[in-house]
């Protein structure tokens, strides 16, 4: 038994790891957001959330982005404003976070933004802060209830984003689509964002599948899945059987996320093919940046979580201060992800219900401008650089 | 009661392989495959693998039987092969291990920080040392869990199905929490070389001469085993029968060589290949063979090593007395706590390994590595034929079902099938595939 | 009580076990209260007793399964340590246990050696020569058996059987202990373990028989250990009394010399 004993230590040893891994990870946000929130600037009309409470319901702190970018950032504007923040984590659970909401509620919140784990299973907790006085902003993910204000990325726009600069590279030859999870509603906005865009820009009639009944499109659809969990690993599986059966004949893949972008990425690579078929992918992972700056990922469509969690903040406090749904407008500056209109528009949910909303823009992401979230402070440039020639990209002299 | 009366009908004993014994109410003449001495089940797994492999190449237009499908098949198939090999040891002592998917997440990040973060502030990047340090790192932390886990199965008394549970659930967290969800990406040029991919190959020269050295040891063990009978005076096959094993199992060994090497480097690859080698690169192209992938080689010595130590040493004739009869392995004095941590920790090592191809293979670290793994490991397991009631199962097999379920797997997406179908069809089959094991097990027994 | 009746007239021999005073207690049930009995080499003790007597657990301190409470164990005179079944084994105790404690998915040869296996100079397990015993074991004990390879579980009872008793005597084991043997066999295999006891005792071997079966025990006993509840009734010699005597004792805690003819009537009511 004693043997075992040492060798127990060796898991305790791992967690400990787990320890500093994070600790890591944290050490480098709150400078750069810092810099990143006082180069915003603050809100100039006198805006003041002087003892006010903002409630922040997240859904799953699990995810790495959340407590990196958003949580900050959102914590930094309220700073600023002279609001208090106060949160909860339901921990994926739809049913826990109704509790949450009551419970940040109970604890004197003026304001609630809600990350919802569920966009349906929300909704009573949503009316029900309603009918206290108390509004409600959907954060990132949609609420279906018009007494929640909206606001998030345009995910429909990152599809066509994706699209727009596979296209530049590639105008005709043999696609693949390498699609988010099934389940995930994300994964046909997405998708039907590249279809409108590569419809738009060809001219073809579509629609872009399998069976390219458009004889004349000169975007032919060889390979089209969907992949479980958005998991890298059934990415470069699915995309080397795709490589098989179009006998290395690929001219571009259109990845729908970063993870599943290296999956491709890998299988190219056993081809010898990484770096001259252009992929596509979203969420700006550091690994995936770096592909970018090697010239192996020719887009990646990120979105500064840092200013999401600005404005909604800003969103948060006015409504607090009593200001209408309908007569929001942001003034902090977002930067890049400015917003097509930075007054409310009304944005119709897959549940046909009219929600006020703000959608603010995605950033895509190429070699010319890496330095963006390098400056955002999404990522460091020895992340971005690591293996990159000096001076082969701007962002890495 | 029956007793068999003729002696050729008496199977190769191999512990747990279920071997039938003849003439028990099934008539005088025995059947072919029980005179060549063969595992029927073994037998009829391969007769599947083989449907399933002539379907999908009719479905395919042609694509399935290709040396690049099954070369990339074969790829496919390492990591959850290599974890199966030690599921069977896990599953036939009445054990379980549900972690293994966690495991698999945190090995790989674990040997992925080693390799970018860790061991570069002492190294530097690029030393042709990182990569064993950093696999050698992960086999002991491997071997650390797993003991660890066996230790509260064995000594504290918890049920395997619990602990595993908790370690699912721990182990998932825990690798996120090593890099606070980042991927980790790229390995160290030499790491990358254990999933495949350039680099990542044998050879063909060297390809053959491991068909040639198998083929030598097959029809060596054929003629030794034959020797010792005789000296022993117990009943051999007949003569044919072991000169028709020798020159089937040969022409196929030789026949996998053969299209393991018809495919090629591509070309992209060779042309580096040939720079880098100051040999000219004609207008054809060069067709160079690759050989076996190094994922494959490892999952085919991880199989050798299981088999053998479940066959041939006391530590798998032990684990397979647990599975059959824990009481009576403890009367015969067993020391059957510390076998099953045995069993826990080389699935540890076992896992860690295939981590290491895994993320080698994907060039990247992820916490969401290996997701539902362990129910297609155990699917592989179970398929191949090993008992969830315990005491029964083989390695060769679970490889086996690994090969089946991979299969499938790549073969739907070769006709593109969908995904959530995929998943229905695998699901079936592994229903559909113990059925008929629990039927054919119940018509052999008594 | 320990009664002295019973003494062997060969008392004055070391004998093979000598059990004194063995308690053995679950939680608050006294299993075994208190119970001394010995062996003699060339002889068979049997052990009876009710349902819930305490005889197997009795010998389970003997064989290694279950460690007693308090008392000590003899063998040969020497003080015997027994914590573990390797230890009896190393103390020349075998046991066939009622169940047998075979392993089904293992073959005959491989339940034989479970625990002992012949290894090879390379230190891998020596089948063939485990194989190759076994069939000469078998070979004397039980001729028409067949099915070396195939898991004990496809066997009949009685070639069960004999693979335990193979198991337990093959290793020179100078004490054996027998739980039930023929519970689950035809009168023909009852009738060659008979055979095989009176042929071992005359080899000289001590043999503890744990039989429900009055014929055998008189058959096959020389000396007969009663147990009632944990506790030890009493151990007469065989030739001293009658069956009826030994039921009476088994039933009602009765000494031979306290049974009356009434109560033997009652016995046959």
């Amino acid at each position: 038994m004693t043997k075992l004993r040492y060798l127990a230590l060796l898991p305790a040893a791992a967690l400990v790891l787990a320890a500093c891994g994070s600790d890591d990870g944290d050490e480098e946000a709150p400078d750069e957001t810092t810099e990143a929130t006082e180069a915003a600037g603050d809100a100039g009309d006198g805006l003041s959330g002087e003892g006010l409470t903002i409630g922040v319901s997240w859904n799953n702190f699990n995810e790495p982005r959340w407590a990196k970018f958003d949580e900050p950032a959102i914590q930094d504007k309220l700073e600023e404003l002279g609001a208090e923040y106060i949160s909860t984590d339901a921990g994926s659970s739809a049913e826990q976070q109704l509790t949450d909401v009551e419970n940040l509620i109970s604890q004197g919140a003026d304001a609630l933004i809600i990350l919802a784990q569920d966009g349906q299973a929300i909704i009573p907790a949503v009316e029900s802060a309603a009918d206290q006085g108390i509004p409600v902003v959907g954060y990132d993910r949609l609420i279906e209830s018009d007494q929640a204000f909206y606001i998030s990325f345009d995910n429909v726009e990152v599809g066509r984003l994706q699209a727009e600069y596979i296209y530049e590279e590639v105008p005709e030859g043999n696609y693949v689509f390498i699609k988010g999870n099934q389940a995930d509603a994300n994964a046909d906005f997405l998708r039907g964002g590249q279809e409108e865009k590569l419809l738009e820009l060809s001219g073809c009639t579509g629609p872009l599948t399998t069976d390219n009944p458009d004889a004349e499109c000169p975007i032919k659809n060889v390979g089209e899945s969907y992949t479980d969990n958005w998991e890298t690993s059934v990415a470069q599986t699915n995309m080397e059987q795709f490589l098989t059966q179009n006998n290395n004949e690929v001219d571009a893949v259109i990845s729908s996320n970063d993870g599943m972008a290296l999956g491709v990425i890998a299988a190219l690579d056993a081809q010898g093919l990484a770096g001259s078929v252009p992929v596509s992918g979203q969420d700006g992972d550091a690994a995936n940046l770096n592909k970018v700056a090697l010239g192996e990922q020719t887009v990646d469509v990120w979105k500064n979580a840092f200013e999401l969690g600005e404005a909604a903040a800003e969103i948060a406090v006015r409504l607090a201060n009593g200001t209408a749904l309908d007569e929001i407008e942001v003034t902090s500056d977002l930067g890049s992800s400015a917003p097509a209109s930075t007054t409310t528009e009304p944005f119709t949910t897959p549940g046909e219900i009219d929600v006020w909303s703000i959608i603010l823009a995605p950033t895509p992401v190429t070699q010319e401008n890496l330095d963006e979230p390098i400056d955002a402070g999404a990522v460091t440039q020895e992340e971005v650089c690591a293996g990159v020639e000096a001076g082969s990209v701007p962002a890495c002299p | 009661m029956a007793e068999p009366t003729t002696p050729q009908a008496m199977g190769e004993s191999t512990p747990g392989a279920d071997t039938s014994p003849s003439g028990s109410g099934e008539g005088d003449k025995p059947s072919l495959i029980r005179r060549l001495e063969l595992d029927p089940r073994l037998l009829g797994m391969l007769v599947a693998l083989a449907a399933i492999w002539i379907v999908f190449h009719i479905l395919s237009g042609g694509t399935f039987l290709t040396p690049r499908n099954l070369w990339n098949l074969s790829v496919q198939t390492a990591v959850i092969g290599i974890m199966a090999t030690g599921m069977v040891l896990i599953i036939v002592s009445r054990n379980i291990d549900l972690s293994v998917g966690s495991m698999l997440a945190t090995l790989g990040m674990a040997m992925a920080i080693l390799q970018r973060e860790w061991i570069p502030q002492w190294l530097g990047f690029d030393h042709p040392a990182t990569w064993l340090i950093a696999l050698a790192a992960g086999i002991a932390l491997g071997a650390a869990i797993g003991a660890f886990q066996g230790a509260i199965v064995a000594y504290v008394g918890v049920p395997a199905f619990i602990v595993t549970l908790g370690g699912l659930l721990v182990w998932r967290g825990v690798a996120w929490a090593m890099a606070s969800g980042r991927t980790i990406a790229p390995m160290d040029d030499t790491f990358q070389r254990l999933g495949g991919g350039r680099d990542g190959t044998i050879g063909g020269p060297a390809t053959w001469i491991i068909a040639g050295v198998t083929c030598a040891a097959l029809i060596g063990y054929l003629i030794s085993s034959r020797r010792r009978k005789v000296k022993y005076g117990f009943a051999a096959r007949p003569l044919w029968a072991d000169v028709a094993i020798g020159v089937v199992g040969s022409a196929l060994v030789l026949g996998a060589a053969w299209v393991i090497n018809s495919y090629p480097l591509p070309q992209p690859l060779a042309r580096e290949y040939a720079e880098a080698r100051g040999i000219d690169y004609p207008e054809g192209g060069l067709d160079i063979p690759q050989g076996l992938a190094n994922p494959v080689l490892i999952l085919i010595v991880a199989g050798i090593v299981m088999t053998f130590m479940a066959t041939r040493t006391r530590f798998g004739r032990y684990v397979f007395a647990i599975g059959g009869n824990p009481e009576a392995a403890e009367l015969g004095g067993i020391k059957t706590r510390w076998t099953i941590v045995k069993t826990f920790m080389i699935m540890g090592i076992l896992v860690a390994i295939a981590a290491a191809v895994t993320t080698a293979r994907l060039n990247a670290a992820t916490s969401g590595l290996g997701v539902t793994f362990e129910l297609y490991v155990i699917a592989a397991a179970v398929i191949g034929g090993t008992s969830l009631a315990g005491g029964i199962g083989t390695i060769p097999g679970a490889m086996l079902g690994a090969l089946v379920a991979q299969s499938l797997q790549s073969g739907m997406v070769l006709i593109g099938l969908d995904a959530p179908l995929q998943d229905v069809v695998l699901g079936i089959v592994l229903v559909v595939a113990v059925a008929l094991d629990s039927i054919y097990r119940r018509r052999v027994q008594r | 009580m320990t009664t002295t009746a019973a003494k062997s007239a060969t008392e004055q021999r070391t004998p093979l076990v000598d059990m004194r005073d063995i308690r053995v207690a679950f939680g608050g049930v006294h299993a075994v209260d208190g119970v001394s009995i010995d062996l003699f080499p060339g002889e068979v003790v049997a052990l009876v007793g009710g349902n819930g007597a305490g005889k197997t657990t009795l010998i389970k301190t003997l064989s290694g399964a279950h460690k007693a409470d308090s008392g000590e164990i003899f063998v040969n005179g020497e003080p015997a340590s027994i914590s573990n079944p390797r230890d009896a084994r190393e103390y020349g105790v075998e046991t066939i246990y009622q169940t047998l404690a075979l392993a089904d998915n293992i073959d005959a040869p491989s339940n034989i050696f479970l625990g002992r296996e012949l290894r090879t100079r390379l230190g891998t397990l020596n089948d063939t020569a485990m194989e190759s015993t076994t069939r000469e074991l078998m070979g004397r004990l039980n001729p028409r058996f067949k099915n070396f390879r195939a898991p004990v579980q496809s066997l009949s009872g009685g070639q069960r059987q004999s693979v335990a008793i193979a198991r337990a005597v093959h290793f020179n084991a100078k004490i054996l202990i027998m739980d039930e043997p023929t519970a689950a066999l035809g009168p023909a295999e009852t009738d060659e373990v008979r055979q095989l006891i009176r042929q071992l005792r005359e080899e000289g071997l001590g043999i503890f028989l744990i039989s429900h079966d009055i014929h055998d025990v008189f058959d096959l006993a020389d000396r007969i250990s009663v147990m009632l509840q944990g506790k030890l009734v009493g151990t007469v010699n065989k030739a001293d009394v009658t069956q009826d005597e030994v039921l009476a004792m088994i039933i009602a805690g009765k000494h031979p010399e306290d049974v009356t003819q009434s109560d033997i009537n009652g016995l046959h009511r």
